[in-house]
């Protein structure tokens, strides 16, 4: 599918943005319990781009920060993406921290965090968001990305291959903390029409 | 004659949700905002008797829309509907002074029931 196939018009990207603030409440809602925290919500940003601009639109992360990340594929009713999880180094001590654990700083015991997460997070998220458009997505094993390494590099190996998607962007916060998540949902531009015509149904309910 | 209510939600869906899920034969005229601050001008000239509000929304949230809602005194009995599901933002908001917290999305018997809980609407009436 060449680029100029895809648009993304206002009102359906409206309708995206909606599906994924609900979807990303009832994941941050996991996580602050688990946490005992309260997890600030951002407004979610709806795009459609190029695989070699996602480094790039990750706009919460400064270009030196160093991140460690997961993704983790789905599909379910000829939909089909990939859910990435991002953590910057500044979030680990922060973790620990609300989690009671003293034995920060050694890797294996952040992979769990980053795991742990991860967990919580996409699986929560790809599970309400596809709720609200009835469908059910099977999700792949998660993979680690990388750990404590810049984002320039990091999705050049996808667990689904794709050029252009649809991504959808929650960057969460922990309150009184500067520790953020970057969630990021991202639909294969194969995956848009189908999307849209279960959005079409939810219009005309 | 007809209930002044506001709607007000950053998205344009999330709106016509929450409309379609208000009992059909409730008497409303509505009024629509699309962020906080908007809402208040419209609370302000009493076109809001009552207000439905989101929490997460662009120039201004629902928390600082509330906050001011409470301190202004402002004549509207809020019932906020939010995706943002926290036991903190229930808390939160009912501490600044929200009537009730609905999650998102809206459903049709919840919106019934709130309205009828807090004697908005008569049960016969609907």
């Amino acid at each position: 599918m060449t680029s100029q196939a895809l648009d993304l018009n206002e009102e359906y990207r409206d309708i995206y943005q909606e599906l994924v603030n609900v979807a990303m409440g009832r994941a941050a809602d996991l996580l602050a319990r688990l946490l005992d925290t309260y997890i600030i919500l951002p407004v979610p940003k709806v795009n459609l781009l190029a695989r070699t601009e996602l480094a790039m639109t990750l706009a919460a992360l400064d270009k030196n920060d160093r991140v460690s990340a997961v993704c983790q594929g789905f599909s379910g009713d000829r939909i089909s993406g990939e859910a990435l999880l991002l953590l910057t180094d500044a979030t680990f001590p922060d973790l620990a921290h609300l989690l009671g654990s003293e034995s920060t700083g050694s890797r294996g015991n952040e992979l769990e965090l980053l795991m742990d997460t991860a967990n919580v997070l996409i699986g929560a998220c790809l599970k309400g968001f596809a709720e609200q458009i009835d469908v059910e997505f099977a999700q792949s094993l998660p993979e680690v990305l990388g750990q404590h390494r810049k984002v320039d590099g990091l999705f050049d190996q996808p667990a689904i291959p794709w050029e252009q998607a649809l991504a959808i962007e929650v960057t969460y916060r922990l309150e009184n903390k500067e520790s953020t998540f970057e969630l990021l949902l991202l639909f294969t531009s194969e995956s848009i029409e189908i999307l849209n015509n279960k959005i079409n149904f939810l219009l005309e309910e | 004659m007809p209930t002044p209510i506001l709607i007000c939600d950053d998205s344009a869906f999330a709106r016509k949700q929450m409309i379609r899920a208000l009992p059909k034969s409730w008497d409303v005229e509505v009024s629509q905002a699309s962020n906080g601050e908007e809402a208040l001008e419209i609370i302000r000239a009493g076109k809001a008797e009552v207000t439905f509000l989101d929490l997460t929304m662009p120039v201004m949230d629902g928390y600082e829309t509330l906050s001011i809602i409470h301190s202004e005194d402002l004549p509207t009995m809020v019932i906020v509907v939010s995706g943002d599901i926290q036991p903190e933002a229930m808390q939160r908001v009912k501490k600044l002074g929200a009537m009730e917290f609905i999650r998102k999305p809206i459903t049709s018997e919840k919106a019934k029931e709130t309205l009828v809980t807090y004697g908005i609407v008569q049960e016969g009436e609907i």
